[in-house]
């Protein structure tokens, strides 16, 4: 795990300093509301529909159990026992006070954890592959150059006050655990023919009024030259991204209206004219941030699967977990789990502080004292030796955290919607938990197979809908919620958006909406076949009679 | 009107605001707009230029005048709204694409909590809007003493410089 060092740690706590400060000068009026705004969002702290929400950053997912506790600690004392893991591999408390938030932000300080750039026009929280460091198909350790970049990025004099927000991901692993072509630039790290490091780099991606599936502007950048190449891209954005219209102010959007080629010789240009000794990271830095990554020597263990596999022939529903719940290692003998948030007819991504602690707690007896969030809401621990596993099942069991069911049809994405957001149109929770209760059956779920629902409350996505093998989208039609139905998306390893099947639902109707969708494919798929397989061979009609026909 | 320096300072206003050429009659520290300075530039030698200041707002391009650009005494860039970043990126290309190094200065709707990521992105002066206290801006510009970017300004130690020193004592 990345520690502060003492510099870090002082520029974190003038941090502190200058926010109790903005927030003191608010309260005696000094700010208007509309001065303090961006101050304030600029620290993750949103106004919302009953009190304010608290997002705060987990650089790139990754957390130690120390920082869980805190976490948990912060649930209990400031907020009602409870915090949401997100999208972004952040975690948000629904029910802060803005008059102690300087304090929370001070408890959050003393564990290297705070708010900054969790919202405002800014460069965001990076995010990257939740398996970093673990996954046996990695080139190189996502969390170091995601680090780089965080620190590259924090208080940024120039690129704090962009024309909208921008966001990072970072992948070193040939499968995309990141969705990074749905960000404002991905980053996926490759070595070149020489085996030099560097790096992919995807530019305006996103979801939202207008998703788009990043294209790639550079197909190697090496590594020394990151920082040099981002400068570049963010200035052009910086100084020509549209600032006239919210809608039209994302990068996606500059890229698109002059075209891929246009823009990347403008960043090309651009680059050319940076001293690249302003933007040189030494290889002791590297090293150092590196270093602080590095987990103790594994021993690989090529026996322990066998022994595993006794143990799990006595019981079923530890293979059901096992089988959906584990991942593999890049040590033999190990594995990466998944900790489900979304248990049947749950809230995807809420836990409990209790549940945060006894996580914590497990993370130090299994996992190196190691914590990952991933960004379809679950939580994983990275180095788990398979000895522990059935152990670490039971406990999990316990803790009602060990639902057999990632990436099957109740691992489900939601945003807050409507419940929390005062942006959203419509509720998404509720829609995800009657799905959640509608397809509790886990032997049904295992033979679906693989498949992704994702639930959005309004246009601007956060619950991935776009990018939902099966997306939601919850809109306003005349004072109603109402719910339009998209298919083919995909988020996880590719990347596309899905398509609008039809008219859209009310609250039942998408409800049954999807279970139709769902048998449908049951009847029409071939053996082995996938969801996302099924309908790229098909196409929507077999979907649509099925949905549309009756009416 | 309220000038202050990136140490916080007050500045003596020695420059006047003219817009227009024609509505004076000595061109001697004025701040002319872009489109004025234009259609007089060529006339102007180096050293009336160096007496001369102008007004950017964030719809003028500046590479208009690009091989004026260094001799002109003073720029100041307008902020049409505190959340519209763009002068920042200017004020860093106008030092480094024109070896501009007069008074870089930040004018407009600009927030206090602003000025040290002014100073660090080039400018030198900052005029302070009327509705803020001009001790709210000292306090900004010392807020922090480290960042982790380099830039143009000297207001702070760099992250990279204090890690590389740290490495060096303890090596000793």
């Amino acid at each position: 795990m990345y520690v502060y060092d003492t510099i870090d740690k002082s520029l974190l706590n003038q941090r502190v300093a200058e926010f109790r400060d903005q927030v003191r000068r608010r309260l005696d009026g000094e700010l208007t509301e509309d001065q303090f705004k961006p101050l304030r969002l600029m620290n993750g702290l949103y106004l919302q529909l009953h009190a304010y929400m608290l997002r705060v950053a987990i650089p790139y997912g990754a957390l130690s159990s120390d920082q869980m506790r805190k976490l948990a600690y912060i649930a209990e004392t400031y907020d009602r026992g409870y915090g949401h893991f997100t999208t972004r591999q952040n975690i948000q408390y629904n029910w802060i006070e803005l008059s102690t938030a300087p304090d929370l932000l001070f408890d959050l300080s003393e564990i290297d954890l705070h708010a900054i750039q969790t919202s405002g026009n800014c460069i965001r929280n990076v995010t990257a592959d939740p398996y970093a460091g673990a996954a046996a198909d990695e080139v190189d350790d996502a969390r170091v150059w995601s680090e780089i970049i965080r620190q590259w990025s924090t208080f940024h004099p120039e690129f704090s006050y962009l024309p909208r927000k921008f966001k990072f991901a970072v992948t070193g692993a040939d499968a995309d655990r990141a969705a990074i072509k749905f960000h404002d630039i991905g980053l996926k790290i490759i070595r070149s023919d020489t085996g030099e490091l560097g790096f992919e780099v995807y530019v305006g991606g996103g979801q939202g009024r207008t998703p788009i599936v990043a294209p790639l502007i550079n197909s190697f950048l090496p590594a020394k030259d990151l920082l040099r190449y981002l400068d570049a891209v963010l200035r052009i954005y910086n100084l020509h991204g549209r600032r006239d219209n919210i809608y039209k102010a994302r990068i996606k959007i500059l890229v698109k209206s002059l075209g891929v080629d246009s823009f990347t010789s403008q960043v090309d240009a651009e680059f050319e004219r940076l001293d690249p000794a302003l933007f040189v990271v030494e290889a002791d830095e590297i090293n150092r941030i590196r270093d602080m990554f590095s987990v103790p020597y594994l021993q690989a263990d090529e026996d322990v699967k066998a022994r595993l596999e006794e143990r799990i022939e006595e019981s079923p529903q530890m293979r059901r977990w096992s089988d959906s719940n584990t991942h593999a290692h890049k040590t033999p003998g190990y594995a990466i789990v998944t900790i489900s948030l979304k248990p049947i007819g749950g809230i995807p991504g809420d836990a409990t502080a209790e549940q945060m602690y006894a996580i914590a707690d497990l993370a130090d007896r299994f996992s190196l004292g190691e914590v990952r969030v991933t960004y379809t809401q679950n939580l994983v621990l990275p180095h788990v030796h398979q000895a522990d596993l059935f152990v670490l099942w039971s406990e999990l069991k316990r803790l009602d955290l060990a639902t057999p069911n990632i990436g099957l049809a109740t691992d489900i994405i939601a945003c807050p919607g409507l419940d929390y957001c005062s942006l959203a149109n419509a509720r998404s929770i509720p829609i995800s938990q009657r799905i959640s209760e509608r397809f509790s059956d886990l032997e049904s779920q295992h033979d679906i197979g693989p498949l992704d629902i994702r639930i959005s409350g309004c246009i601007n996505a956060c619950g991935h809908h776009h990018a939902g093998h099966i997306g939601i989208l919850g809109v306003d039609k005349r004072g109603e919620e109402r719910y339009q139905l998209t298919l083919g998306g995909q988020g996880n390893g590719e990347s596309a958006v899905g398509k609008i099947v039809g008219p859209g639902f009310d609250e039942d109707g998408i409800v049954d909406a999807v279970e139709t969708v769902i048998s449908t494919y049951l009847s029409v798929r071939s053996t082995g076949e996938l969801f996302s397989q099924t309908l790229e061979r098909t196409g929507h009609a077999p979907f649509k009679e099925r949905l549309y026909d009756s009416n | 009107m309220t000038v202050i320096n990136i140490r916080g300072e007050n500045v003596d206003q020695t420059w006047r605001d003219v817009e227009v050429a024609e509505k004076t009659r000595s061109l001697d520290s004025v701040i002319l707009s872009f489109a004025s300075l234009k259609e007089h530039i060529e006339t102007l030698d180096q050293k009336s230029l160096s007496r001369i200041g102008v007004r950017l707002t964030v719809n003028d391009e500046i590479g208009e005048i690009a091989d004026h650009a260094r001799h002109i005494g003073l720029i100041d860039l307008v902020f049409p709204n505190f959340k519209d970043g763009r002068p920042f990126s200017t004020a860093v290309t106008v030092r480094r694409d024109y070896g501009f190094s007069g008074d870089l200065r930040a004018s407009g709707d600009i927030l206090p909590d602003q000025a040290l990521f002014l100073a660090r992105c080039g400018f030198s002066t900052i005029v302070v809007p009327v509705q803020f206290p001009v001790k709210q801006f000292k306090t900004s510009l010392g807020a922090y003493t480290i960042a982790y970017q380099a830039a143009v300004d000297s207001n702070v130690s760099q992250v990279r410089d204090l890690r590389r020193s740290a490495v060096e004592v303890v090596a000793e």
